[in-house]
């Protein structure tokens, strides 16, 4: 009885949500531009409209306009409308075309206030958006120097996919640019899909195979698909968060786990790090610094439980991530684009298997677990044809001819400091190549504290807001003012600044730092 | 997707720009070979657990270290340049290890790495401060890991103790050459990582068959109900069986603790490898000193407590000086070792002093480095192996190791097929007052 009405309740969910997919309007192609601008009280115009291809846009320009304008692209969106699902949309959520001009109000208003223009667009399309973000950027771009021929400077800028949107912005149209800012960058679609299809696939393989996880049915079996997905992974996380609490040290695999037996015997706590470890998802999270423990017990806690517990946290996030965008680039592609066929779990791994040892429950756990998923596990074959659209949108060539800067965090759980590394390499192949100027390019990066976990008396973690250097683009206004007032000068000068200019302007933040021998690992997908 | 005019207008713009584009060169300097010294300092760092559990067993390394250092410092430096230690606490945790070493290396700006301690701390720890790629040497690993001994893998990293391979060699050699123990049935309790597969393999590649597939179990992973249930199983073996436990002092502690609980202490020879040999470590966590006593164990050094060697008194004396209020036992002497080798390396880099020239000078004379241990060292252009051999001996109730049937006998071999042989190298004489003069 009580299934029933389980099943019941999930069928009205996925229904009312398909109601309310189906009755949005997504804005149609090539449309006239349109222009509405206002005045406020604080003197700031704001010019609101949509450009050719119907993507609405926003400029925000302020009577002490020194000539430089930001032209921010924002991260990635949801491609679909969501209806309630606790924790990835507890109040579930539409499709949002809205403009952004700046990654927070904060921002936004304090550089209106130096004299700073600020810009964005919506983008035509949400989801794996990158072509149709590079488009929304330069039509208001150009719609900005139309209406303000003041404009003389500009600054491209994004968080997340707007990071990589900025980038190929400005290796598309450097002609149009003067400094980039590209803030937690992401690496390239199939750079991304893999990390987190990654995990996604080993949270199936391992502990609920109910998880569909690529193959979606195309039209809106696909998106029932996709949404009881979400309902799948959230309920094998919250599993798996139970057994935890239950016995940290010796935790229970899932009811809905089919391994074998003797996989079984291995505390799951183990095979979540595994997940996170062959994946490249981050062994810091918000809550667990995987350096430090309750008092008399820091060792032990920070080597055998804090690096799972934080996958597991921040996997609830890379599978959501997984889903939606692993849904949205198959539609987009017109087939599966995830691929594991080829992938060496062994390799993968690497040192991390005696880094480790211990929380991964010794070397011959971790044989098992890895001899499971290499030999044993059904894998994913990407539709070559699929991949090849997806990889159709612009790679990042590091074709860099104006004064850049990034601003990343080696422990984003999204987007990792080595989609950075990435485009450092691709910069210095161009360099070689003769595409691009040396000397463009100033990594800052962004670390969390030695150790920031808190526990109470029983020695349990204590929450917290998330801390600064973890979590996904998570700066601080003041972080994000002083790299992007460095763009501004760079965009002025046409160079870098020098070194003792840069530390300057961060010198006041315990977490921000340069240094040019600092490289985090590439993501997964490119080692 | 994009009007024509303006792709145009980006392009001409982009000439334009190009046309003044400002040469001036402001990238950042790169790590130079000569980061960390001037003309008067040396500055050397180390990351190692001060404080957690582990740091009960190793927290005295950095202290000890800076306290030789200092007195070095104290006798005029290295070539005129006085030696920093700039000491972080990882706690031994692997996430802290890397931090920790990138700080050092990008913030600290040191010379070069000293004394890393511990297998899964320093080999992510050296990945991502990226050791390498900025060619920072990682002097005298504190860890028994072969792989660190890999110079294609840790091309700047150079091994000091003996590797774990290389101690279950000879403890298997010791086992078959003894007649009370050749007789008995044996029994491996080992730690299920590098550090125990190490071992195991070592043993294999000794000969050496035990009565049973090794018990092996996740370091922090053996409870004392898993011990007591080990032992009681056990028990049932007739005779005197030999049980080897190749894991941290914490875990040989359990095991012996649980022996006592079960009144089992007299019916096995226990044999704890050198990392879990450690009698002081063994007497802090609450072992019985009966049953510390006749625990057999391995070590290339002399007895921390031998005031008659003549290192042993020397580095006792600058412990007192310059470490004050710290006992002095084996962990204390292997940091001011290490120290003693770090002093010598830096000499014999030479005045014009380069961090490929340090790694040459040990390369090429490290093997000649005077040093307490008792076994030879093996630095050579191709090998970064440091000491390759142990004695064994017997710990008493004092907590002191003295050889196995009152005769010192020192065991070389490799980590890979070489055969254990008794050796008779004679270690170098320690240098006037424990002042190098290499």
């Amino acid at each position: 009885m009580k299934n029933t009405f389980v099943k019941k309740g999930l069928v009205a969910l996925i229904s009312s949500a398909l109601v309310t997919a189906l009755a949005v309007t997504a804005p149609s192609a090539a449309q006239a531009a349109t222009l509405t601008c206002t005045k406020a009280a604080n003197k700031v115009e704001t010019c609101t409209g949509t450009d050719d291809n119907g993507a609405k846009f926003e400029i925000r320009m302020p009577a002490n306009f020194n000539g430089t304008l930001y032209v921010y692209s924002h991260g990635i969106r949801n491609n679909v409308n969501l209806p309630p699902i606790p924790v990835i949309a507890p109040a579930g959520s539409v499709i949002d075309y809205s403009p952004e001009v700046a990654p927070s109000l904060t921002v936004a208003n304090a550089l209106l206030k130096q004299g700073y223009a600020l810009a964005g667009s919506g983008a035509s399309a949400q989801g794996w958006s990158l072509e149709e973000g590079v488009d929304g950027a330069f039509q208001v771009l150009q719609i900005a120097q139309d209406k303000y021929p003041k404009v003389s400077r500009v600054v491209a800028w994004g968080n997340s996919l707007g990071g990589l949107t900025a980038q190929a912005f400005a290796e598309q149209y450097s002609g149009a640019i003067d400094a980039v800012l590209p803030m937690c960058i992401a690496d390239s679609a199939q750079s991304q899909i893999t990390m987190a299809g990654d995990f996604l696939w080993g949270l199936k393989t391992f502990f609920n195979p109910a998880i569909k996880g690529t193959g979606y049915s195309a039209g809106p079996a696909g998106y029932r698909e996709m949404l009881g997905d979400l309902q799948q992974a959230l309920g094998t996380l919250l599993a798996l968060q139970a057994a935890i609490q239950a016995d940290p040290l010796r935790p229970a695999w899932p009811a809905t786990s089919t391994v074998p037996d003797t996989l079984k015997a291995i505390p799951v706590r183990a095979a979540i790090l595994l997940l996170g470890l062959v994946s490249g998802i981050s062994t810091q999270s918000k809550s667990y610094d995987a350096s430090s423990g309750p008092a008399g017990n820091e060792t032990t806690f920070g080597v055998v439980l804090s690096p799972a517990l934080a996958v597991l946290e921040n996997g609830a996030e890379a599978v959501a991530l997984a889903i939606l965008a692993n849904y949205d680039m198959e539609v987009r592609a017109g087939g599966v684009v995830y691929d594991n066929s080829r992938t060496n779990f062994s390799a993968r791994l690497g040192d991390d298997a005696q880094v480790y040892a211990a929380a991964l429950s010794g070397s011959t756990a971790t044989t098992g677990m890895v001899g499971y998923l290499q030999l044993l596990a059904p894998k994913v074959t990407a539709n070559p044809a699929a991949v090849a659209k997806l990889n159709s949108m612009y790679q990042l060539q590091g074709k860099i001819e104006v004064p850049t800067f990034t601003l990343s965090a080696p422990s984003d759980h999204i987007t990792p400091g080595g989609a950075v590394t990435y485009l450092n390499k691709q910069y210095a192949a161009a360099i070689s190549a003769g595409t691009a100027k040396a000397n463009m390019l100033l990594n800052v990066w962004n670390k969390p504290a030695d150790s920031y976990s808190t526990f109470d008396a029983s020695g349990a973690v204590t929450p917290a807001k998330t801390p600064n250097g973890v979590g996904h683009c998570n700066y601080t206004a003041s972080q994000v003012l002083a790299v992007a007032r460095l763009a501004a000068a760079s965009a002025k000068s046409g160079k870098l600044p020098s070194m003792t200019t840069a530390n300057a302007a961060i010198k006041n933040d315990a977490n921000l730092f340069i240094d040019p021998n600092f490289e985090p690992p590439l993501l997964k997908f490119r080692q | 997707m994009i009007r024509n005019t303006r792709t145009k207008r980006a392009v001409i713009a982009s000439a334009l720009i190009t046309a003044g584009a400002m040469v001036l060169s402001t990238i950042p300097a790169q790590a130079t070979e000569t980061t960390g010294v001037t003309a008067t300092s040396i500055k050397l760092g180390i990351s190692s657990p001060k404080t957690g559990s582990a740091g009960l067993v190793y927290g005295k390394v950095p202290g000890a270290m800076k306290a030789y250092f200092d007195y070095i410092n104290a006798n005029g430096g290295v070539n005129g340049r006085k030696i920093t230690l700039v000491s972080h606490d990882d706690k031994y945790l692997p996430r802290l290890a890397a931090t920790q070493t990138t700080k050092l290396v990008l913030n600290d700006k040191v010379f070069a790495i000293v004394g890393a301690l511990g297998t899964a701390t320093h080999s992510n720890a050296y990945n991502a401060a990226r050791l390498a790629r900025n060619n920072v040497p990682s002097l005298f690993v504190n860890t028994g890991f072969s792989g660190f001994a890999s110079k294609a893998k840790y091309p700047t990293a150079f091994m000091v103790l003996p590797s774990y391979a290389m101690e279950a060699k000879i403890m298997a050699k010791f086992i078959k050459d003894t007649p009370a123990l050749a007789p008995q049935a044996s029994f491996l309790i080992a730690q299920d990582d590098e550090f125990g597969i190490d071992g195991v393999g070592g043993f294999k590649s000794g000969g050496h068959t035990f009565a049973a597939t090794p018990t092996l179990y996740p370091q922090g992973g053996l409870t004392s109900a898993l011990a007591e249930g080990a032992l009681t199983s056990l028990s049932a073996v007739p005779g005197k069986p030999i049980l080897v436990l190749f894991g941290t002092t914490d875990t040989t502690a359990t095991i012996l603790k649980a022996a006592e609980k079960l009144a089992l202490t007299n019916k096995f020879t226990f044999m704890a490898g050198s990392v879990g040999g450690d009698a002081n470590t063994l007497l802090a966590l609450g072992v019985k000193a009966t049953t510390v006593d006749g625990v057999i164990s391995a070590s290339f050094f002399p007895d921390a407590k031998d005031a008659t060697d003549e290192y042993v008194k020397q580095f006792m004396e600058i412990n007192t000086k310059y470490n004050k209020g710290v006992s002095f036992d084996n962990t204390v002497l292997q940091g001011m070792n290490s120290a003693m080798l770090t002093v010598q390396a830096l000499r014999a880099a030479g005045k014009n002093l380069t961090r490929t020239g340090l790694m040459r000078a040990i390369d090429t004379k490290g093997s000649t480095f005077a040093s307490a241990g008792l076994a030879p060292l093996n630095y050579s252009a191709t090998s970064r192996v440091g000491y390759n051999g142990y004695w064994i001996g017997q710990l008493n109730a004092k907590g002191e190791l003295k050889p196995f049937g009152g005769k010192l006998t020192l065991y070389t071999t490799d980590s890979a097929s070489a055969p254990v042989t008794a050796s008779t190298f004679v270690r170098k004489s320690i240098p006037k007052n424990g002042i190098p003069n290499n």
